[in-house]
């Protein structure tokens, strides 16, 4: 189902037919799933279809059970874990820091897999914290403490502690989540700049399906630990497919501005179809 | 840190002097000052008291305030909890019933074993508490709460001791147990002095890693953290410096607990200024509580535990208070 495409090169980051048990319940069985490099995957599924614990387990912070995530055909489990942090950075979901740390004292710590064991505060690691907070437009805030930030923006300063880390593969759990409308297009505008400009490759974890069709290059859609479909959004955003994932009956229509698929889902109880009960001779505005 | 550290530094020293001038017999500032000058001058009685008694006693407390408030700074880090105190790794409890079994059970056995005696139970104690905390991994919650049951075990068996021992013997375990100076020579002084060096440095120097030890295990593992080997480092090294800290002076309460505090709003949660901070401000607290307990109601002596305690409860208090709309 996600064999990679013969003319992409080889996959950094894959999964080969991993198990995955959280307390003696398999979420996960038999999985493979191999990471497009250089480009920006989707996950998408219903509450519990085991999207968060394939991703810890692509970022090494859970052991498989059965099988192996492989980071350039080596596991993951057999390399030192501070080797495997410079390579894959992840922005688990909800993540919490201790009290009274500032904005730029959280993003310090995405340096931690750089540094030596007495090693000094270096010039790239400056570089390194000052570009992560632009990029998420934090410069104002960086002095602020954690406890003063909005949702948004602690969930903003999360992900410049994951970019200061400058790795070449960045696991995103939710990252849109607690995002306003602006700040979750800037976001999905920053990761897609992330994958053209510096080649950086991306999972993560998403809602939003039409965010996820109009900027993932690949999407993959998982159902009960299963990989239902994967492939290009164009391909795999079908009517049936939805309904077979979440259950929902939706029509796919293009998205007017990109074109990509848009899932529109049907709904019984909506506001104009009880408008037009109560007030039945009233025309709609044709949209 | 730049303008804290100097300003630490005076106080330990106005508190050394106040240490030293203060007491029984008060030695006016010129005196004193002539006797700092040139010892050899001074007499007899001036000496002896500044060299053999005040001195030792004041560089005692100062020892046990650092250890205390280093121990402190590692165990609210390792637990991730701000309330944490090095008590939570059972060194505390280990200590006194070791004290306790030595003082009580073996009236025979020579006092110079009982440091040696403390040091030990809590050492078992903090080892025990680790050891059962450990499932394929351990975690900050687990070793607190076997830390709370295995604690509140050993002071039952300590209690136990106290309730059939000879009244005199108990005596003798509770002063211990109450955490005082009074007893310091210089032999104790020199034994901490070398002792703790080492681990305080080398805590130092894992500033960094306290850091991130402090995020949950997901977030410091995702950066390459190596948690649990971090986590037994950092508990290893309160036992050496707690455990040391109570075998020279007994149980010292809260100073592990608020000196970490008080350094945290001086410099900031960063270990690799909070944990020099946080040495000096509780060198100063147990330094000021001997100095305080043995003047207040002079001739009678208080504890400097006791003393701490005093202080301590009701800061702890308004901890609690200002942290009253803090979930969980």
């Amino acid at each position: 189902m996600s064999r990679p495409d013969l003319t992409l090169p080889p996959p950094s980051l894959a999964a080969e037919r991993v198990s995955l048990t959280y307390g003696g319940t398999t979420i996960v069985a038999g999985l493979d799933l191999a990471v497009p490099e250089r480009a920006f995957t989707a996950l998408l599924g219903p509450n519990g279809s085991g999207k968060s614990t394939v991703l810890r387990a692509l970022a090494g912070l859970l052991a498989p059970q059965k099988g192996a995530i492989l980071l350039d055909g080596r596991s993951i489990a057999e390399r030192p874990v501070k080797e495997t942090a410079r390579r894959i950075g992840i922005l688990p979901q909800g993540p919490a820091a201790p009290e009274g740390l500032t904005v730029l004292e959280l993003v310090r710590q995405g340096r931690y897999p750089h540094r030596s064991l007495f090693g000094r505060w270096s010039r790239a690691d400056e570089d390194a914290c000052a570009q992560a907070l632009r990029l998420t437009s934090l410069d104002a805030l960086r002095d602020r403490p954690l406890d003063s930030l909005s949702g948004g923006q602690l969930q903003r300063a999360w992900i410049a502690m994951a970019l200061a880390q400058e790795t070449g593969i960045l696991l995103l759990d939710e990252p849109t989540t607690f995002l306003d409308l602006a700040h979750q297009i800037e976001l999905m505008e920053l990761i897609a700049s992330l994958v053209e400009e510096r080649g950086t490759t991306v999972v993560a974890v998403l809602h939003d399906l039409n965010q996820a069709a109009r900027y993932a290059d690949q999407m993959v859609f998982l159902k009960a630990g299963e990989i239902a479909a994967a492939g290009e959004p164009d391909r795999v955003v079908t009517a049936p497919l939805v309904e077979q994932v979440f259950g929902v009956a939706a029509s796919i229509v293009p998205d007017p501005v990109t074109g990509t698929p848009m899932c529109i889902p049907s709904a019984k109880g909506h506001r104009s179809r009880r408008r037009q009960r109560c007030a039945p001779s009233r025309q709609g505005d044709g949209g | 840190m730049m303008r804290i550290v100097p300003l630490l530094l005076v106080t330990l020293v106005g508190l050394c002097f106040a240490s030293l001038a203060l007491g029984d017999i008060t030695i006016p500032a010129r005196k004193l000052a002539l006797a700092i000058a040139n010892p050899d001058a001074a007499s007899p009685d001036t000496r002896m008291i500044l060299l053999e008694l005040r001195l030792p006693r004041a560089l005692l407390a100062l020892l046990v305030g650092m250890a205390l408030a280093v121990a402190g700074t590692i165990a609210q880090a390792v637990m991730r909890n701000p309330l944490a105190e090095p008590g939570i790794l059972g060194i505390n409890a280990g200590a006194a019933l070791a004290a306790t079994l030595l003082i009580v059970a073996l009236p025979a056995a020579p006092a110079a074993l009982l440091p040696w005696a403390s040091f030990a139970g809590a050492a078992a104690m903090a080892s025990a508490i680790y050891a059962l905390s450990w499932r394929g991994g351990t975690s900050s919650l687990r070793i607190i709460l076997i830390g709370i049951g295995l604690s509140s075990l050993t002071g039952a068996a300590t209690t136990l001791l106290t309730a059939f021992g000879e009244i005199r013997d108990v005596q003798r375990a509770m002063i211990w147990l109450a955490g005082s100076v009074y007893d310091a020579d210089w032999s104790k002084v020199r034994l901490l002095a070398l002792w703790l060096p080492g681990p305080l440095v080398l805590a130092w120097l894992g500033a960094r890693e306290l850091d991130l030890v402090r995020f949950r295990d997901d977030a410091a593992r995702s950066l390459g953290q190596r948690v649990n080997l971090i986590r037994a480092l950092a508990i290893l090294l309160c036992t050496l410096i707690s455990g040391a800290a109570v075998a020279a002076a007994g149980l010292i309460g809260f100073v592990g607990l608020i000196a970490p505090h008080l350094a945290r709003r001086l410099v900031g949660p960063a270990h690799a200024r909070l944990i020099p901070v946080a040495a000096l401000t509780g060198g100063a607290m147990v330094m000021a509580a001997d100095l305080l307990g043995r003047t207040v109601i002079a001739p009678a002596q208080l504890p400097a535990g006791l003393v701490t305690a005093l202080i301590g409860a009701p800061f702890l208090g308004y901890l609690l208070w200002g942290r009253r709309h803090v979930p969980a």
